[in-house]
């Protein structure tokens, strides 16, 4: 065992000394770059989430444009530009400069950039594929703009700027003109244009326009100007940590016992909790935090393992909002019908918050055109970042198509004008692997999704049967009126009374009938309706999130 | 019943509806069910009675919606009937209604079969009968026999009548009868059959009058023997094929039917007998040959009939099962077999001596 140990300082120092591109090439699948259609998507998410990112931490609207050029066979120039708050200057080299400098990595924040290595990635596979480096041009709107080219030097880990340019003029900003190879555009449902026209759904308040190869200009408009608060960091919950979080955090506290540092660092920790962990560890707590080894973090998550712990706080998900998402669902898809529902939060794996998100939309732009027909077509988020790829392993997927949809009135949901939308949101969401595009199967998740998406059935159902209800009642208005004509004229003959006057208050009749009946549907609401299943006899508001006096175990 | 009672019936239905509709009510019509639900066997009359439950049509059901129109139509052409005192054929009433209905490609009625059973629920709704509403039907059935009627001042001697006999028509009440000298009546089903037998001088031979159904009995028919039976009480034998159909032609003679039960009182002939074809004549007679095998229809007829409360006489059951185990049923005119004169000369004549019938 004591082989195997190695000091966390060690291992960053073996990072740092491989070269980063031999780095880059065995991890291309998992940072995003593995195929042709993908790593240009990628390259555009990481542009996207950047600005959308700043945007949110600065309180700005986003405006965000992307323009793709077909320079040559599978050569293109992707161009970003966003409204942001802009780089000041010393911080350029790190932001495209510096792989894994994001600060997400000592934060336990739900942000779009989960997957990827973040914008200098974008920067690295430029300079591989073109040999080129990436423009930035960039202002934080005092006046000064800063145009610089810069590439990655790969031993030192460090930006590399080739050149500066300074000059005045009141803009606020940040521009990128990016050079790829070995990719390739199309408007297939993993491409570019389907990320944008996702994440203008799942993010409303941004503002997107988008011009492709061909010339076309696609603006997906704001449909809200409510800024999303940025999310709070909070303190990893004991329950969600793993090993090597805790290594990485031993690294840099500040704190000088790891007692101190255990509950300084996570949430929910106490110095009792401290003494209940010291009880089941072979070393003394008192240590410097700075000199655990992989061995005795392992013990302590070992230790966390049995003992209770409060539940997170969940101030740290920020979620999109069942208005939020409604209105972008309209913006975008212009539905004839849509729902939204937004869970109470929720944890999985024992301790990490989550809660889900879901729409449905039906007719309209819903659903997705494939030859003559239309089909239904599954949007998946997490963190309300689109997830395109790996979809047939995703458990959003696997939720989706475990719900019984005939039961609410869509017969072939296959077929079906139907987009269903569904974000995740959590602190960490379990992805099956590191390409981070697809939600691993747990229980809690899927649980809630399949919730969420029958609560949206049922809405449906509801709109639904009052659609073919209004149908059958304007067809039974016209079938009564039809022979009311001739019912009055036989009625006049027999009583000698007049006959326009029995025909008039037959048709009044018949009005007040059918209107009567709209009313009486409208109050009973829709007659055998299902209620939630609970599963295994669990209680469905039992919202362990919600309640942190209870312990869980 | 008077002809301003009836009108004043239908103006009153009328007048209940618009009502209603003035009201913004539910217009609707009840009428009796004539479903086997509501029909009940009288044992002690052995006849069919119609129960008290009511089917009510409404017009805001648009199941309904259409057939109401219709019964408001045929009520309101059968008060101009009678208000004008004129008697029209079921057909005639059919095409005096039938147009297409105003802003639509739709008729008012499609079919004669639309407004005839129409009729029917109007009749019992309204408690009068079909010659009260001013309505008749076709002719249907012939009679022949030592018997003198009056219609309307004419005297029709009906032995007298060659060999095409008296056409029966769908109203009888006014027929009055004089000079009966036949000592029964006998009921054949089938038009060839009576044909035969009046070729053979049957009726001459064996001083009766005989009445030919043509099938299934038609009102004026069944009215016309319910008289001879009840008026001059003369006695009155079915003859009819011996299969589920015959049977039922027979019981539908004798006790009523389920469609005009509430009719059985004046249709219905309870002391009838039949005399053939029976399932023991096939024995009897050796007519083995001459049968023919029962297709589906036939057999789920038979299990229709037992299951009928007027058909659990001994007799009839016995019959039905027979006719079951057997597998065949048989013609009247398979009598024709054994030779064209056999029917008239030795079938019937000993059967009825010997009083050979099935009750």
């Amino acid at each position: 065992m004591e082989s195997r140990e190695k000091h966390a300082d060690e291992l960053f120092k073996e990072f740092r000394e491989t070269s980063i591109t031999e780095f880059f090439r065995k991890n291309r699948a998992h940072l995003g770059y593995s195929g042709k259609l993908r790593s240009l998507t990628t390259v555009v998410h990481e542009i996207v989430t950047n600005a959308l990112d700043a945007c949110e931490e600065a309180g700005i609207l986003p405006e965000i444009r992307v323009r793709i050029d077909a320079l040559n066979s599978e050569h293109y120039r992707v161009f970003g530009a966003d409204n942001g708050p802009g780089i000041p200057l010393k911080h350029i080299s790190d932001v495209f400069g510096k792989m894994l400098a994001g600060t997400k990595f000592h934060r336990n924040v739900q942000l779009r950039g989960q997957q990827g290595i973040g914008i200098a990635g974008v920067t690295l596979f430029s300079q591989i594929t073109t040999g080129k480096p990436i423009k930035v041009r960039t202002s934080t709107g005092n006046g000064r703009v800063y145009e610089v080219e810069l590439m990655i030097d790969i031993t030192k880990n460090r930006a590399d700027i080739l050149s500066k340019e300074e000059y005045a003029e009141y803009w606020r900003g940040t521009e990128l003109d990016i050079e790829i190879k070995g990719v390739k555009f199309n408007l297939s449902e993993r491409g570019p244009f389907e990320y944008l026209r996702r994440t203008a759904i799942a993010n409303p308040h941004a503002r997107i326009i988008f011009i492709d190869p061909e010339g076309r200009k696609t603006v997906f408009e704001r449909s809200s100007e409510r800024i999303p608060k940025p999310p709070m960091a909070i303190k990893v919950h004991p329950k969600g940590l793993e090993v090597d979080d805790l290594i990485n955090m031993s690294k840099v506290t500040k704190a000088r016992k790891v007692s101190s540092f255990l509950v300084n660092t996570l949430s929910r920790m106490s110095n009792a909790k401290v003494r209940e962990i010291q009880e089941h560890v072979s070393f003394d707590l008192n240590k410097n935090p700075r000199r655990l080894t992989w061995a005795e973090c392992e013990e302590i998550i070992n230790a966390i393992e049995k003992i209770k712990f409060l539940a997170p706080p969940t101030e740290g998900l920020e979620a999109i909002g069942e208005e939020q998402i409604r209105n972008a669902v309209l913006n975008i898809l212009d539905p004839e019908f849509e729902a939204v529902v937004t869970r109470p939060p929720k944890v999985h794996s024992g301790g990490i918050p989550f809660l889900v998100e879901v729409a449905i939309a039906y007719g309209g732009h819903a659903g997705r055109v494939v030859g003559d027909g239309i089909k239904c077509e599954i949007m998946r988020f997490g963190n309300k970042a689109p997830l395109l790829f790996d979809a047939g392993g995703c458990a959003i997927t696997k939720a989706v198509n475990s719900v019984e949809w005939k039961r609410y009135g869509i017969r072939d949901f296959e077929n079906s004008p139907i987009t269903v939308f569904v974000n995740l949101v959590s602190t960490y969401i379990p992805y099956t692997s590191a390409g981070k595009q697809s939600v691993a199967e747990d229980r809690e998740i899927m649980r809630e999704m399949r919730f969420a998406l029958m609560e949206v059935g049922r809405k449906f159902h509801v709109y639904h049967s009052r659609k073919r209800r209004a149908l059958e009642r304007e067809a039974r208005k016209q079938i009564l009126l039809k022979y009311s004509i001739e019912l009055a004229s036989g009625l006049a003959k027999l009583t000698n009374k007049n006959e326009d006057k029995i025909l008039k208050e037959l048709q009044n009749l018949i009005e007040e009938r059918i209107t009567g009946m709209e009313i009486e549907e409208a109050e009973e609401g829709i007659a055998g309706e299902e209620l939630e299943p609970t599963l295994e006899g669990e209680s469905e508001d039992n919202s362990e999130a919600h309640r942190e006096i209870e312990e869980v175990e | 019943m008077e002809r301003q009672k009836v009108i004043s019936k239908l103006t009153h239905l009328g007048g209940e509806i618009t009502n209603e509709i003035m009201l913004h009510g539910s217009p609707k019509i009840r009428i009796p069910q004539r479903s086997i639900g509501n029909i009940h066997f009288n044992e002690k009359e052995n006849l069919l009675e119609l129960g008290d439950k009511m089917s009510t049509r409404s017009f805001l059901n648009v199941a309904h919606s259409r057939k109401f129109m219709q019964t408001i139509l045929i009520a309101s052409k059968c008060k101009e009937f009678v208000s004008r005192n004129k008697t029209a054929s079921i057909r005639e009433l059919y095409y005096q209604l039938k147009h297409t209905i105003p802003g639509t490609r739709e008729n008012t009625f499609d079919d004669q079969s639309e407004s005839d059973p129409l009729i029917v629920d109007l009749e019992i709704a309204l408690g009068v009968l079909r010659e009260e509403l001013h309505l008749k039907a076709d002719d249907k059935g012939t009679l022949i026999g030592r018997i003198t009627i009056e219609d309307s001042g004419d005297f029709i001697d009906c032995s007298k009548l060659g060999r095409s006999g008296l056409s029966i028509p769908s109203i009888v009440e006014h027929y009055r009868f004089h000079d009966v000298e036949a000592d029964y009546v006998l009921v054949i089903e089938t038009g060839a059959m009576f044909d035969r037998l009046v070729e053979e001088k049957y009726h001459l031979k064996n001083n009766c009058i005989m009445v030919s159904t043509k099938g299934q009995a038609a009102r004026g028919c069944r009215r016309l023997v319910h008289r001879l039976n009840h008026e001059l009480k003369l006695p009155v034998i079915a003859f009819t094929d011996g299969d589920p159909w015959g049977y039922y032609i027979y019981s539908v003679m004798k006790a009523g039917s389920m469609a005009l039960a509430h009719e059985s009182k004046r249709l219905g002939t309870p002391k009838m007998k039949l005399v053939g074809m029976t399932m023991t004549d096939i024995d009897t007679y050796g007519m083995e040959k001459v049968t023919e095998k029962l297709k589906d229809v036939d057999k789920r007829r038979i299990n229709e009939l037992l299951q009928y409360p007027w058909f659990q006489r001994k007799e009839w059951k016995e019959e039905l099962n027979l006719m079951s185990k057997k597998g065949v049923r048989i013609e009247q005119q398979a009598l024709a077999s054994k030779s064209l004169e056999f029917v008239a000369e030795e079938y019937l004549p000993e059967k009825i001596a010997k009083k050979q019938m099935l009750p």
